[in-house]
């Protein structure tokens, strides 16, 4: 809402430059954007809130600035106690129907009335605002909506067919062509203003063209009314058409106001442009009862943290327009004028003292209370665990968009039979809620080597979503790791491609920084990933996520042409493995020995299966079994890979004898040859 | 033959001493204790020595032997201790081997640090759903269906009554239902709005909400905790201010402006109109207000008996001040040249 300043000073005495009158009222809730000069005015931009209609009209401001300076409101008089003709509503016929949606109508019709260009001082007015100016008595209607706040329409009363209005709801079928030259499609739901033939106005929202006041015109019929707000805001949102009208009665307007609006508006028109009226109509509710609040004074510091005398909280209030109706030393009885409609409850009128005494004077304070117990839920807990292993690996923390487009999904293969769809989008990309964080992972690191930051390690914790087939949602929590092109070690070591295994390497670093000890791979085939090599990630035999080299069509669709290998895992069940209390185990008193092996094998034999067998074979003494090295080529024979492992051999009570960890070395040499066709190297 | 034991003996200790480098020494190694050396040919001239003398003097060329061997040992010891050159100097400007560590995402940074603060006030953290419906995003925190109050949460729909929700404040509702006072949360996570996206826009972002109930919660507890907050987050000189304004789920409520941190709350920098504040010397960073005794209501509280404060807050609009970020999409990019300043 603008505000010019110059303006402004009709209604209230103003003894401070703009800038000062801005920040006033920005202290007091009505929020200033900008303070512009403009030739000898200042322009103030208020942003008002929802809560405060009866500020979107310069009286309502002014009242708000008398209240705040001690100054009073100047209201114009209305000059003709009572317009001519008022009281004989002959001139023409108004009907409403539907006395839901229009409580009250008001009509005025003048006769007589010479269409020209406004007068100096309203063209002034209206320009200073950045409105054009039209004629004298549009012009007329315009400017007592901003001042009053009551949004007016004059009809061409000559171009209403049959002399007679109605308020209805639109026919279905009906369609107006509109001031602003656009014909619009009416439905059953929408108010209307109709002359015996079709609508002439969309009823709160704008007038039709054939009504127009234009140079022709010389019998008016003026309009000032109360619409349902809900009504206004559907229509006017079904239309996709929001005027200064519609805004106000969406918000709604004063009831209060109507009649003064209605008769301030006849006397302007009949200054500026002449004519005679001849007959006033005044539909539905008259006036609305006054709503009465009871206040508890204590309850003013008990809210706010400061004591305000009662004396002084009254004091606001009154100067805000309330009266009072009684007082006993514990409550005060207020009556809220009618302009006021946010005012409903005790806690509004709270507000109001807290204001106009200024959030600036109370003081400061610390809360008195303390949670028990934890601070941070297990799931935030598990999470930042997550972050800071993966941080600490060198992996770094993405955020993606939750919402993607259907082709994006399908791009990485991904399934969306199961996506949540949006479905008000802006825009295609926002079609889906993802179902998996692959694709913004793709997307990310396509996004990354266009830039030239081709070696990446990155992770994404979010959440993942999909219907369920009560037509409900659910939503979880998610982990996904993408890895792609070289790992360095500065100048001494050589550049080499990131792997699988340094996928794998990282997985079962994050397990057990988790506690979690019982995990293993199973082959696996899955959408975005390549056959040859894709597993599933399983915790105590249960299925949490995939890991994987990304298929090449894939990485095709994403014009990637280095390897991707990602990870994805389910973080709500990895959370239920997660042991993160720790126990102490005192460290082995007695040596451990040593002894390595190389082997070789077929190319088929997997080293799980060796592992196994090494465990199952050595006997209770072996403490651990690892791969060391593995070579395929030179003096190995093809088809088979040369192994070496290193076996640990250890007893939690004595140190072992050199022949027992001999014999259980040679038993696990024999295993391997007889069951594995293995050969010692 | 004493004699020269002795003249040896001194000679080889005094050249021993003012050797100064491994091949010095050597040399004197080989000069005395070699296959030719003196001392060697002096074990050769026993025969010379007359018998009643010769258990005498072996004595003393084995302990002139020892003597000078020690003596050679140590003064080695000593030379290599002190840089000796068969020691090969490294290039020690030569770049150290980094073991490059990750980072988190800046605006996870922020919300540990925003959850932290709260953390230390006795807050504690809570999380909740990102799909709501209707009734926990709007109706429970009083902003009625079809009413100009919605305007500020425009929301993406996914069915009818389900919904992404546009705030953080749903959980407010969720978790008093469930929980009796006193409490004091603070709720981080993602939202979601249908705004066209623009440098200061993004149709995705986050927020942490906070929420403390008691039957002595009082606007001036808000003050004091949101100062604590502010000054923690932007340091101990940062001034702030409340302004009325309105929320429906809080009443009395306030927007709540820090001093500019570029300029300090001056408005210029240099002579001209500070950029970050647009010249008022004051930056909006979040929402707060006491609880609307009709949201205590709508989750079965007594609003006669227990009184509270609430506060949202924009994530990245906070990390963007903090760090002087120029636009939010940066966020969503995840540049690793962005990424790895945090």
């Amino acid at each position: 809402m603008l505000i010019s300043y110059n303006w402004l000073k009709d209604y209230v005495d103003i003894n401070m430059p703009a800038e000062k009158l801005a920040q006033i009222l920005a202290m007091a809730g009505l929020s200033v954007d900008s303070v512009e000069e403009k030739s000898g005015d200042s322009i103030l931009e208020l942003e008002i809130t929802s809560n405060r209609p009866d500020c979107l009209s310069y009286i309502g401001v002014a009242r708000e600035v008398a209240a705040l300076t001690g100054r009073r409101l100047k209201v114009p008089s209305r000059v003709l106690r009572t317009v001519s003709g008022e009281k004989t509503p002959n001139a023409v016929t108004v009907k409403v129907e539907n006395k839901k949606l229009c409580p009250r109508y008001t009509a005025l019709v003048i006769r007589g009335v010479k269409i020209g260009e406004s007068p100096k001082w309203l063209k002034e007015r209206l320009e200073s605002i950045g409105l054009r100016s039209v004629n004298n008595v549009v012009d007329i209607t315009n400017f007592c909506l901003f001042e009053t706040g009551e949004p007016m329409h004059a009809f061409d009363l000559d171009n209403v067919a049959g002399g007679a209005v109605m308020i209805r709801n639109a026919r279905k079928g009906e369609k107006i062509m509109v001031i602003d030259g656009t014909e619009r499609a009416l439905d059953e739901t929408m108010l209307v203003i109709a002359d015996s033939g079709a609508p002439i106005a969309i009823a709160g929202v704008m007038g039709g063209i054939k009504t127009e006041v234009g140079m022709s015109t010389t019998n008016i019929l003026l309009e000032a009314a109360y619409f349902d707000p809900i009504s206004i805001r559907r229509t006017s949102r079904k239309l996709a058409l929001s005027t200064e009208s519609s805004y106000r009665f969406e918000r709604k307007v004063d009831m209060d106001n109507i009649y003064y609006t209605q008769i301030r508006a006849a006397q302007l028109i009949m200054e500026a442009a002449g004519g005679k009226s001849e007959g006033y109509i005044d539909i539905g509710e008259a006036a609305v009862t006054k709503k009465i609040i009871d206040l508890r004074p204590e309850r003013v510091s008990k809210i706010l943290g400061v004591e305000i005398p009662a004396s002084k909280t009254k004091r606001i209030l009154l100067s805000l327009g309330m009266k009072q109706k009684a007082s006993s030393k514990n409550i005060l009885k207020l009556e809220v004028p009618g302009c006021r409609q946010d005012l409903q409850d005790e806690i509004d009128l709270i507000e109001e003292v807290a204001r106009v005494y200024g959030y600036n004077n109370i003081p400061e304070t610390l809360p008195c209370v303390s949670e028990k117990g934890d601070r941070q839920p297990i799931d935030i807990i598990v999470d930042d665990k997550i972050r800071d292993t993966l941080k600490s690996s060198g992996l770094s923390e993405i955020i993606t968009y939750s919402l993607l487009s259907r082709k994006v999904i399908s791009m990485a293969k991904l399934d969306d039979k199961d996506a949540a769809v949006v479905k008000n989008p802006l825009s295609a990309e926002q079609e889906l809620l993802r179902p998996s964080s692959i694709a913004g992972m793709l997307g990310a690191i396509r996004y990354n080597i266009n830039r030239k930051n081709s070696d990446l390690k990155l992770f994404e914790l979010g959440k993942v979503y999909f219907k369920t087939a009560g037509g409900s949602f659910k939503e979880r929590r998610n982990l996904t790791v993408g890895l792609t092109g070289e790992i360095h070690d500065g100048w001494i070591g050589k550049p080499r491609a990131v792997s699988f295994f340094d996928l794998k390497g990282i997985t079962e670093t994050l397990f057990l920084s988790l506690g979690i000890n019982d995990f293993s791979v199973r082959e696996a085939s899955e959408g975005p990933f390549s056959p040859a090599a894709c597993a599933t990630v399983e915790v105590k035999g249960e299925p949490i996520g995939v890991l994987g080299e990304i298929d090449q069509g894939v990485l095709k669709n994403f014009d990637i042409k280095d390897k991707v290998y990602v990870l994805e895992i389910d973080s709500e069940s990895l959370q239920r493995s997660v042991a993160l209390k720790k126990y102490f185990n005192e460290p082995m008193r007695y040596p451990s020995a040593s002894r390595d092996m190389s082997i070789v094998v077929d190319n088929s034999i997997s080293n799980a299966a060796i592992i196994s067998l090494i465990t199952d074979s050595a006997g209770k003494i072996l403490k651990k079994a690892k791969l060391i090295d593995r070579y395929r080529g030179g003096q190995i024979p093809s088809g088979k890979t040369s192994l070496t492992y290193r076996l640990e051999y250890q007893d939690v009570s004595r140190t072992l004898e050199d022949k027992e960890v001999q014999e259980a070395h040679s038993r696990v040499v024999r295993a391997l040859q007889e069951n594995l066709g293995a050969s010692l190297r | 033959m004493k004699e020269k034991i002795k003249e040896i003996e001194q000679g080889a200790l005094a050249e021993i001493s003012i050797a100064g480098n491994g091949d010095d020494i050597e040399k004197l190694r080989i000069k005395y204790l070699g296959r030719k050396g003196l001392i060697t040919e002096l074990f050769k001239k026993m025969g010379e020595v007359p018998p009643e003398e010769k258990g005498e003097v072996g004595k003393l060329i084995n302990s002139l032997k020892n003597n000078v061997a020690k003596a050679l040992d140590d003064k080695t010891g000593s030379v290599s201790a002190a840089g000796g050159a068969k020691l090969e100097k490294i290039d020690i400007t030569l770049p150290g081997i980094i073991k490059e560590t990750g980072t988190l995402h800046p605006v996870s940074q922020t919300i540990r640090e925003i959850c932290g603060i709260f953390v230390s006030l006795g807050f504690k953290v809570v999380g909740g759903p990102e799909i709501e419906n209707e009734h926990y995003n709007f109706e429970a925190l009083n902003i009625p269906l079809e009413h100009p109050s919605r305007d500020a949460f425009d929301t993406f729909y996914l069915a009818d009554k389900w919904l992404l929700r546009s705030h953080t404040s749903p959980v407010q509702a969720r978790f008093m239902e469930k929980n009796k006072p006193p409490l004091a949360i603070v709720i981080p996570g993602k939202v979601y709005r249908p705004d066209a996206t623009d440098a200061s826009h993004s149709f995705m972002f986050h927020q942490v909400e906070g929420l403390a109930v008691s039957d002595d919660i009082k606007f001036s507890d808000l003050k004091g905790a949101l100062t604590v907050f502010a000054k923690r987050m932007f340091g101990e000189k940062t001034v702030m201010r409340f302004r009325p304004s309105f929320f429906p789920f809080t009443e009395p409520s306030a927007e709540v402006d820090i001093s500019c941190i570029l300029c300090d709350g001056s408005g210029a920098r240099g002579g001209t109109r500070c950029s970050l504040c647009g010249g008022s010397g004051w930056l909006e960073i979040l929402g707060a207000g006491m609880v609307n005794p009709k949201v205590f209501k709508n989750v079965g509280y007594d609003p006669d008996k227990v009184t509270g404060f609430a506060f949202g807050m924009g994530v990245e609009r906070i990390t963007i001040l903090k760090y002087g970020i120029t636009d939010i999409r940066m966020f969503f990019e995840n540049d690793l040249r962005v990424l790895k300043q945090f």
